[in-house]
């Protein structure tokens, strides 16, 4: 038995001459929650189609519950719940046909639960899937994905489209309820302040790589913002590595990416930097940071 | 199974629109029927024929449209992971999506005819049931083939990959190899076993697609490129394999030997030289015919054309072979010289047809003249071109020879009766030079000056001039001959039941021989100083008798004889250059045998 609830090796995707997902190695525990974040065309989307069985890297292997997902999809989607990132369902099938469809696929399916989290969204079950709302066929395929109450959902930018109000629900009734029961969530999005109070782990990925995999709480606390009162600063980059450094009202700031406190205070005491204000930062002050640091 | 059911059954549900349409389209009928002014005297016939074509119009136009779509639109539209990313087999997706496409096709063709076929009264019943029968199963064929073939297509064309390149390559040399292995079995006259290597194509070709189709799934899933990518690998490893083995199984139809054959159809011989004609079904190959010809001599053997054999024609000096190939419209002569390792194209592009042809070669063979159709033509074999063109008149049946390299006479049996016209190359021009007013067989000594002249119940035979046709002597006149000839050195033979005469070239008798025996007989051959004739089935086995004319007696027999290489589809009417050393025959046991009547030595030459 495997710990892990997703294991990506080595996964190499081409499209012609563009690497689109270069040799990407990842691990998501079971009962974790993983979101993975990037740019438009960093690659997240091919990775999320290797990762469900969708299409087969030219290199390595995606494993979900220790099984290769590319000759075990058949069995493995009875586990698994997905929202993609467009919707996909036939836009000639009323939501009711869909949620019949798919009931005869699975092997266990609460309709109840569909028809109850359709209602609560307003969506009709008469209607047809292509009549409806970016953000209503959101909620369709998510109330799909829940009906069979999933041991892993992979959902693939599940806000695109929802509103504010849809997009608080999605992710503190619905995903933080489903991580609290320890279903594996892997989730890719923009919306990091969204997933920053229940992903356990981040991934992000640039120009087909994973430059960043790491824990949310080890991220958080080794990303500082610092502000000081002098301009300009030298910092001595032994002992904090600036990420971002710019001016910043009278003084300048720093974005450092491997601070602790006893680093801090030996700069401070060796350095004349005078007064300085260090604050901590969200998951999507450190994204932009790394992303607008390497671009 | 279950999954490609519910998959079956959704695609169903998303196009039941079709199923009203349908439903409207086979009431359609029953009103036409009752509107006078449509359905004039005959209602129900108006009612059978627009089922049958709402009908037809109806399933191909579906098979197309559906085809194009059913899984082609969704990869292209994205939302092929719609199935994918549930617990769905790729076999099943497809499985499913086809299953539903051809009943859609096949239900709704049904739908379409059923209230038609229910309504008609007992006389269009029978018209259905002979007639309809048939052109469903061939309408729902072409329509569950476009059905395929447009998923091919329409996978192809939505992926906007340039491996369609490849693809229209590879259908184009599809295209090439089935001509090229199709063609053969026409050569050999072989329509049943072309149908059934055709059929077996189709089939290779359906399985293809639909194998391909389930293979696409598996390997591309929602990847539209990689769905071509996987679909034009399978789909055209298939079709090379069932070529392939098409091509190794038409390789053994064409590789039949002179042995194979079982059912002798065309068995001649040139009446100078060595050459011999035989053509016939061959042995476990349906309806494909073999056609060879052989030099008996030195056992040389050119496969030709079946419908050629009929056609091979010699020239006199019993070098050269030529006959007619088709190449495209017309027909191109094709020439084996003795000695050659293979025939060649003449690349004489002839009008002949392969209908009403007359060829008529010149001694050596460099000279061609064709009658077809009404037009006389010279052709010089080395320019390849025609040197003189001219309308003649086409009967029944045309002999005629070349007189010089550049004058050719051509003796039409019309229905006016015998027409001798000479056709002038270095003039360009034609006359009639004589005639005679009944239709007659002829045959002219060598030097084409004078002819016998048989009438048509072989009662009398005269001697006439060759030029004008004018009588100049009877030499025959009571009961029906059996056969006569000319002689290499201008004698005549004419041989009623019991006795062979003898003539001199102007028509004096020489003498008599009995042959002992009242039969039918045929001309087999003329060595110099003997005459071999060969008996007719009524006395079978056949014999050869050979005479000697000299000692006036029958010097020998042969038995054994189940059927001799005739040299009768011979259209220049004069006796062979070279004598003739042997009689070829087949034996009772079908192989192919030489025998030489001076010596009654027999080989076997295949």
């Amino acid at each position: 038995m495997t710990d892990n609830a997703i294991r990506i090796s080595d996964v190499t995707v081409r499209y012609g001459r563009l690497l689109a997902v270069d040799h990407i190695a990842l691990d998501v525990a079971k009962g974790s929650v993983y979101a993975l974040v990037g740019r438009n065309g960093a690659g997240k989307s091919s990775l999320v189609r290797c990762l469900l069985g969708q299409m087969k890297p030219q290199q390595g292997k995606a494993t979900l519950f220790g099984e290769d997902v590319w000759s075990r999809r058949t069995t493995l989607m009875q586990r698994i719940g997905i929202v993609t990132e467009e919707a996909d369902a036939p836009p000639e099938m009323s939501v009711a046909a869909i949620a019949r469809f798919c009931s005869r696929l699975y092997d266990k399916w609460d309709q109840a639960s569909v028809e109850a989290r359709l209602q609560t969204f307003g969506v009709p079950m008469t209607s047809r899937f292509g009549s409806l709302s970016k953000g209503q066929k959101k909620q369709v395929s998510l109330a799909l994905a829940l009906a069979i109450s999933p041991e892993l959902l992979v959902l693939d930018d599940p806000t695109l489209g929802l509103d504010v109000v849809a997009r608080k629900s999605l992710f503190e009734e619905v995903i933080g309820d489903l991580a609290d029961r320890g279903t594996t969530i892997f989730i890719t999005t923009h919306d990091l302040a969204g997933v920053e109070t229940f992903a356990d782990r981040v991934g992000m990925m640039e120009h087909g790589k994973l430059v960043l995999d790491e824990d949310v709480d080890a991220l958080k606390s080794r990303f500082r913002r610092i502000r000081f009162a002098a301009q300009p600063v030298a910092i001595d980059t032994t002992l904090l590595r600036p990420t971002v450094m710019r001016s910043w009202g009278g003084g300048s700031e720093a974005i450092v990416s491997n601070y602790d406190d006893l680093a801090f205070e030996r700069m401070r005491s060796t350095s004349n930097i005078g007064a300085a204000e260090v604050e901590a930062m969200s998951l999507e002050e450190i994204f932009i940071a790394m992303a607008g640091g390497k671009s | 199974m279950r999954n490609a059911l519910t998959i079956a059954a959704r695609e169903f549900e998303e196009k039941r629109f079709v199923a009203y349409a349908a439903v409207a389209f086979a009431i359609l009928p029953l009103i036409l029927g009752v509107i006078p002014g449509i359905s004039g005297k005959s209602p129900q016939e108006t009612i059978a024929l627009s089922s049958l074509i709402f009908a037809t119009t109806f399933a191909v136009a579906l098979g197309v449209m559906t085809g194009a779509s059913f899984v082609g639109r969704d990869l292209s539209d994205g939302r092929m992971s719609f199935y994918f990313a549930r617990p769905v087999a790729s076999s099943s997706i497809w499985f499913g999506k086809l299953t539903a496409g051809i009943l859609m096709i096949v239900g709704c063709f049904g739908v379409i005819i059923a209230p038609a076929w229910l309504s008609t009264d007992a006389h269009w019943k029978s018209f259905w049931t002979m007639s309809l029968g048939p052109a469903s199963i061939l309408v729902l064929a072409i329509a569950l083939g476009l059905f395929l073939i447009a998923h091919v297509i329409g996978t192809f064309a939505r992926s906007h990959s340039p491996l369609v390149i490849v693809d229209f390559v590879a259908a184009l040399i599809t295209g090439v190899a089935v001509r090229f292995l199709i063609a053969p079995l026409f050569g050999g006259q072989a329509v049943v076993l072309a149908g059934w290597v055709s059929i077996a194509l189709l089939i290779a070709a359906a399985v293809a697609v639909i194998g391909g189709g389930a293979w696409q799934l598996e390997r591309g899933r929602t990847d539209k490129r990689r769905n071509h990518l996987a679909l034009s690998q399978f789909l055209w490893s298939v079709i090379g394999m069932a070529l392939l083995i098409a091509g190794a199984y038409v390789a053994w139809v064409v590789s039949a030997k002179p042995d194979d054959i079982v059912k002798t159809t065309a068995f001649f011989r040139s009446p100078g030289g060595p050459f011999v004609t035989i053509a016939g079904t061959t042995r476990s190959r349906l309806d494909y015919m073999a056609a060879w010809l052989i030099d008996s001599e030195d056992g040389h053997k050119i496969h030709i054309d079946a419908h050629a054999a009929w056609s091979v024609q010699y020239t006199r000096d019993g070098r050269t072979a030529f006959w007619p190939v088709v190449n495209g419209k017309f027909a191109e002569l094709w020439r084996y010289t003795r000695g050659n390792s293979r025939a060649v194209g003449t690349g004489i592009p002839t009008g002949l047809t392969l209908w009403g042809d007359f060829i008529f070669l010149s001694d050596d063979g460099a000279r061609i003249a064709t009658l077809n159709h009404g037009i006389l033509s010279i052709y010089d074999v080395a320019q390849k071109r025609s040197l003189v063109s001219a309308r003649a008149p086409q009967g029944r049946w045309a002999q005629g020879c070349f007189v010089s390299p550049d004058r050719f006479r051509l003796y039409a049996q019309t229905d006016d009766g015998l027409q001798i016209l000479d056709l002038d190359a270095t003039t360009r021009s034609i006359r009639l030079i004589g005639a005679i007013r009944s239709n007659v067989y002829l045959l002219l000594d060598p030097t084409a000056t004078r002819m016998i002249v048989r009438t048509e119940h072989s009662k009398t035979v005269t001697l006439n001039d060759a030029a004008t046709g004018a009588v100049i002597k009877t030499l025959w006149n009571g009961k029906a001959i059996a056969t006569s000839r000319y002689l290499r050195d201008g004698r005549i033979v004419i041989v009623d039941g019991a006795t062979m005469h003898l003539f001199a070239p102007d028509g004096s008798p020489i003498r008599d021989i009995a042959l002992g025996f009242n039969s039918p007989v045929w001309f087999a051959g003329d060595d110099g100083s003997r005459v071999t004739l060969v008996t007719s089935e009524d006395r079978s086995p056949r014999e050869l008798i050979a005479i000697d004319l000299t000692r006036g007696i029958v010097e020998r027999r042969e038995s054994g004889v189940r059927n001799w290489a005739d040299g009768a589809i011979w259209f220049d009417a004069r006796p062979p250059i070279e004598p003739l050393h042997e009689v070829i025959y087949k034996d009772m046991q079908n192989h192919i045998v030489g025998w030489n009547p001076a010596t009654g030595a027999k080989r076997r030459i295949a």
